[in-house]
């Protein structure tokens, strides 16, 4: 993507390195479409997600749904020829964000990934990476937090308040530079933002969500976290990776009786690549990113 | 350059059924006020309208151009309403009337026919839909030229076909653009008359089908007619707005905002559209689109030909005689297929002259063998857009919608439903007024007009019926914009030089049609630096706007200057740039200039 002169990118969105001024278009117009364009440009740059009003972890009927109502209010049947630029951005992301594939490669792209864990259903990480992975990640144990607002007032891209829990989150990994997230770390009065394995990340996330939880008649209904993260995220962890081992037995003894070694052991292989497929996918990513 | 063109009134009927009717119509009588001051303008003439609305919005009207009827729409402020012409239709048959005693044609709008067969006189021009802007290489004009009772010359050089009406035993020539704009100019009137406004902005209904090219010449005609076009809208894309608003009130009254996907089967006298649309809360997205230049004439030549078939040779002389024998024909035969719409079978009984008599009885079972041709390619539309849509099964297809005077042929009704899987078709919609009708929510929307009551919370989301890319690797069509795309639409591609030290490029802009490619124009990037072949990079870019208008832009950057500022000015050029002929100009190019100007395209860029 690197060689291309500005004025054809998108300006927003391919961006990311040197602008170069806008130069074609010389109908007044446009140029009024392409200033007003320029302002989200400063504010910070966006992307996708933020065009499209969703987040990272929206699923497809979200994005849809978020599409069409701006759609409503920049097409240029209802905006005039100024929503021309920014619906064509609107098509773009939404094209992108619909296709699977497409969106895989555009999260490792801008270096937000959804990080998951395997499951599709538990992919319920809610933080975001700015720049490359590191080792460490942050995150805000809630359980303990009282909603201070130190964290998000010192770091304001990186956490921000959960207004429905009233406790900090962590919005973006190192959506700040490292002096004030330093600060931002040290100003919690009950230490409850902790600097976590990235690989953690995900499931920590998960269980600090809270769910609602059975209630027997009228009694006990309502939401809850676990009492200990950390403890829940480990026993989380142990329980999955027994889940895996045993699947993983169970194939290899069905399958040795009956067939010749060479069969079983493609088979086998077959079987792990299947399974260890979702799981390259985000090496995958991960490689491409780290490499870059 | 202005010829005055008077309108006829209302024909001369008994004074009590005009009086009847001026009751009726409180704008008749208006009618030959404003029909003085209607002038036909070849040029655009602008200064008269611009200063007037300056207060409030002019709400663009919809015009449907079929090949058989045409049809009037506007929003007036609480829902659409379809203008009627003097003659209380909603719908108007599109054809116009030379006649010899002055410069004055008219056309169905105000036109009375005593009978039909007085159209078919050879004075009349008609199914110019299925004409304009094709070239007389194109076969849907050969077969035209040897079924139509007026005179299409062709000369298969890729020329434009030579076109006359018959007028006191003497031909005069015409144009598909002169006529279609004579008729806009009665339509023009009538809506003017209707609305007491000064009428400008338009927005067309037009098949899915049709070329830029084409688009360009109905422009023209526009233009002709004083008319100026605001949106150019597949009649899919309208019909999708009427059923994105129909869905919208359903949606109110249950509070159901889930999404329904449809089908919109749209078959007319002239051309065949597919679309597939999903619509939830007021807004329309086409998933997939897709014409083909086929319809109720096509079944009515091949009938045609199968009562008479030796009728290309006899009718190639084109006298008199020949031609009334052809209305005789054409008319019978239109009543037949009518007919079978309703009942088994249908006796024809004509007499064509010369001692040629034409008596036979013919069944539906006779009449769909005939054209099986047709009721093939329909089919095979319908599966390609359910294919392309990826709506994985039919049977997710919440409502089949038909729309088009040839839906009501009992065959193409089964074969639609049974692609689909279903038994009933969507009757919300009126199958001859939707197409005109979401033309007229188009205006609306477009001319920016508000409902308090969120009737126009409204959209379609178009997409691009054709592929649009230029010519490169050789001899070959590189696709930039494919169809299916969502408009508005920008896309880039890097090319680069075919040769060494190759200073100047050809970029061949094509669309892909139904079955070739059309240029659209051409321009010639200069001022490569000198090297090395496949090291300057061409920058070719595609930009689709609302109006469905094409530019395309193109710029060369040399890797390794340091800069990633084109080394020449850009250029931005807006297509179609060829006019009649084009045909002829592809050829000439390529005889001329050979691969010296090529262009190949650069694959690993983006990787690199």
């Amino acid at each position: 993507m690197a060689s291309s002169f500005a004025v054809f990118r998108l300006p927003e969105v391919f961006n990311h390195r040197a602008r170069i001024d806008n130069l074609s278009r010389p109908t007044s117009k446009s140029i009024a479409a392409t200033c007003c364009m320029r302002n989200p440009d400063q504010k910070g740059g966006r992307n996708y997600y933020d065009l499209l009003g969703v987040t990272v972890n929206s699923n497809p009927q979200e994005i849809k749904e978020s599409y069409r109502r701006l759609q409503k209010k920049y097409h240029p049947d209802i905006m005039g020829q100024e929503g021309h630029e920014h619906t064509i951005l609107l098509n773009e992301a939404y094209t992108v964000l619909m296709k699977d594939d497409l969106r895989k490669d555009y999260d490792a792209s801008i270096g937000h990934v959804r990080v998951g864990f395997g499951g599709d259903e538990l992919n319920m990480g809610y933080s975001s990476w700015n720049g490359p992975f590191r080792p460490q990640a942050l995150f805000v144990d809630e359980k303990a937090c009282i909603g201070c607002r130190e964290c998000v007032h010192n770091a304001s891209k990186t956490f921000v308040m959960e207004e429905t829990t009233g406790c900090a989150r962590v919005k973006v990994q190192f959506g700040d530079d490292d002096t004030s997230i330093e600060v931002a770390v040290e100003s919690c009065p009950l230490d409850c933002i902790h600097w976590v394995e990235r690989e953690d990340l995900a499931v920590l996330e998960y269980l600090n969500t809270p769910r609602p939880k059975q209630g027997y008649g009228v009694f006990n209904q309502g939401w809850e976290r676990p009492q200990n993260v950390f403890m829940a995220a480990k026993t989380f962890q142990k329980y999955q990776k027994q889940q895996q081992a045993e699947s993983l037995r169970k194939n290899v003894k069905h399958d040795v009786e009956p067939e010749t070694e060479a069969q079983a052991q493609a088979r086998e292989s077959a079987s792990l690549k299947l399974k260890m497929e979702r799981f390259s996918v985000v090496w995958e990513w991960m490689k491409k990113v780290s490499f870059k | 350059m202005k010829v005055k063109l008077k309108l006829k009134g209302i024909p001369l009927e008994s004074g009590v059924e005009l009086e009847r009717k001026a009751e009726q119509l409180p704008w008749s009588s208006e009618i030959f006020l404003m029909s003085e001051e209607v002038g036909y303008t070849v040029a655009s003439d602008s200064e008269t309208t611009a200063t007037k609305e300056e207060t409030e919005i002019e709400i663009a009207i919809g015009i449907d151009i079929g090949t058989c009827q045409c049809s009037l729409a506007v929003w007036n402020g609480s829902e659409v309403e379809l203008i009627r012409n003097t003659r209380n239709q909603k719908l108007m048959k599109s054809y116009v009337t030379f006649r010899d005693q002055s410069p004055s044609p008219v056309g169905g709008v105000t036109n009375q026919l005593s009978h039909e067969y007085e159209m078919l006189s050879g004075s009349s021009i008609f199914n110019m839909k299925r004409l304009i802007g094709r070239l007389d290489t194109d076969p849907i004009v050969h077969q035209a030229s040897n079924t139509l009772p007026f005179l299409i010359q062709t000369l298969g050089i890729g020329a434009k076909p030579f076109l006359a009406a018959l007028v006191n035993n003497m031909w005069r020539s015409t144009t598909p653009e002169e006529v279609v704009a004579i008729y806009l100019v009665e339509l023009k009137a009538l809506a003017e008359a209707r609305l007491k406004r000064p009428v400008r902005d338009v927005v067309l209904t037009v098949p899915a089908a049709f070329s830029r090219f084409q688009l360009t010449r109905i422009a023209r005609s526009c233009a002709m007619a004083g008319l100026h076009v605001l949106r150019f809208m597949p009649e899919p894309a309208a019909v999708a707005l009427l059923y994105a608003q129909q869905q919208l009130h359903k949606d109110s009254i249950a509070d159901s905002g889930s999404e329904k996907i449809g089908l919109i089967f749209n078959m007319g006298a002239g051309y065949c559209d597919v679309a597939i649309i999903a619509t939830a809360g007021g807004v329309s997205q086409m998933k997939a689109l897709a014409g083909s230049c086929i319809g109720g004439e096509d079944l009515l030549q091949n009938m045609m030909h199968h009562l008479v078939p030796d009728m290309d040779t006899r009718f190639a002389s084109r006298g008199l005689e020949e031609i009334k024998a052809m209305g005789i024909l054409r008319v019978a035969t239109q009543e037949a297929i009518h007919k079978l719409s309703f009942q088994p079978s249908v006796q024809i009984d004509i007499d064509l002259g010369n001692g040629t008599r034409v008596c036979r009885v013919i069944d539906v079972q006779e009449f769909e063998e005939i054209n099986k041709g047709v009721f093939e390619k329909c089919a095979s539309l319908v599966t390609q857009c359910l294919h392309e849509s990826k709506v994985a099964k039919p049977e997710y297809i919440d409502d089949v919608i038909l729309v088009g005077g040839c839906t009501n042929i009992p065959k193409l009704k089964s074969i639609v439903m049974g692609i689909c899987k279903r038994n009933e078709s969507y009757s919300g919609i009126n199958p001859l007024e939707a197409a005109v009708r979401g033309a007229a929510l188009e205006g609306a929307l477009a001319s920016g007009v508000n409902d308090p009551f969120g009737s126009l919370d409204l959209l379609t989301i178009q997409i691009n019926a054709h592929s649009i890319g230029i010519r490169a690797d050789g001899n070959s069509f590189v696709p930039i914009i494919d169809r299916n795309t969502t408009l508005p639409a920008r896309r880039e591609m890097l090319f680069t030089t075919a040769h060494d030290n190759q200073t100047e490029a050809l970029i061949v802009v094509y669309e892909q049609g139904d079955e070739q490619q059309l240029l659209l124009g051409y321009f010639k990037v200069v001022g490569i630096p000198p090297a090395a072949k496949g090291v300057p990079e061409i920058n070719v870019c595609m930009d689709i706007d609302a109006s469905n208008m094409l530019r395309v832009m193109a710029g060369v950057v040399m890797p390794g200057s340091g800069t990633k500022n084109p080394v020449v000015p850009l250029m931005e050029v807006r297509m179609p740039t060829a006019d009649d002929g084009h045909g002829l100009c592809a050829d000439a190019l390529y005889r001329s200039l050979g691969s010296t100007l090529d262009l190949v395209t650069l694959h690993n860029k983006l990787n690199a």
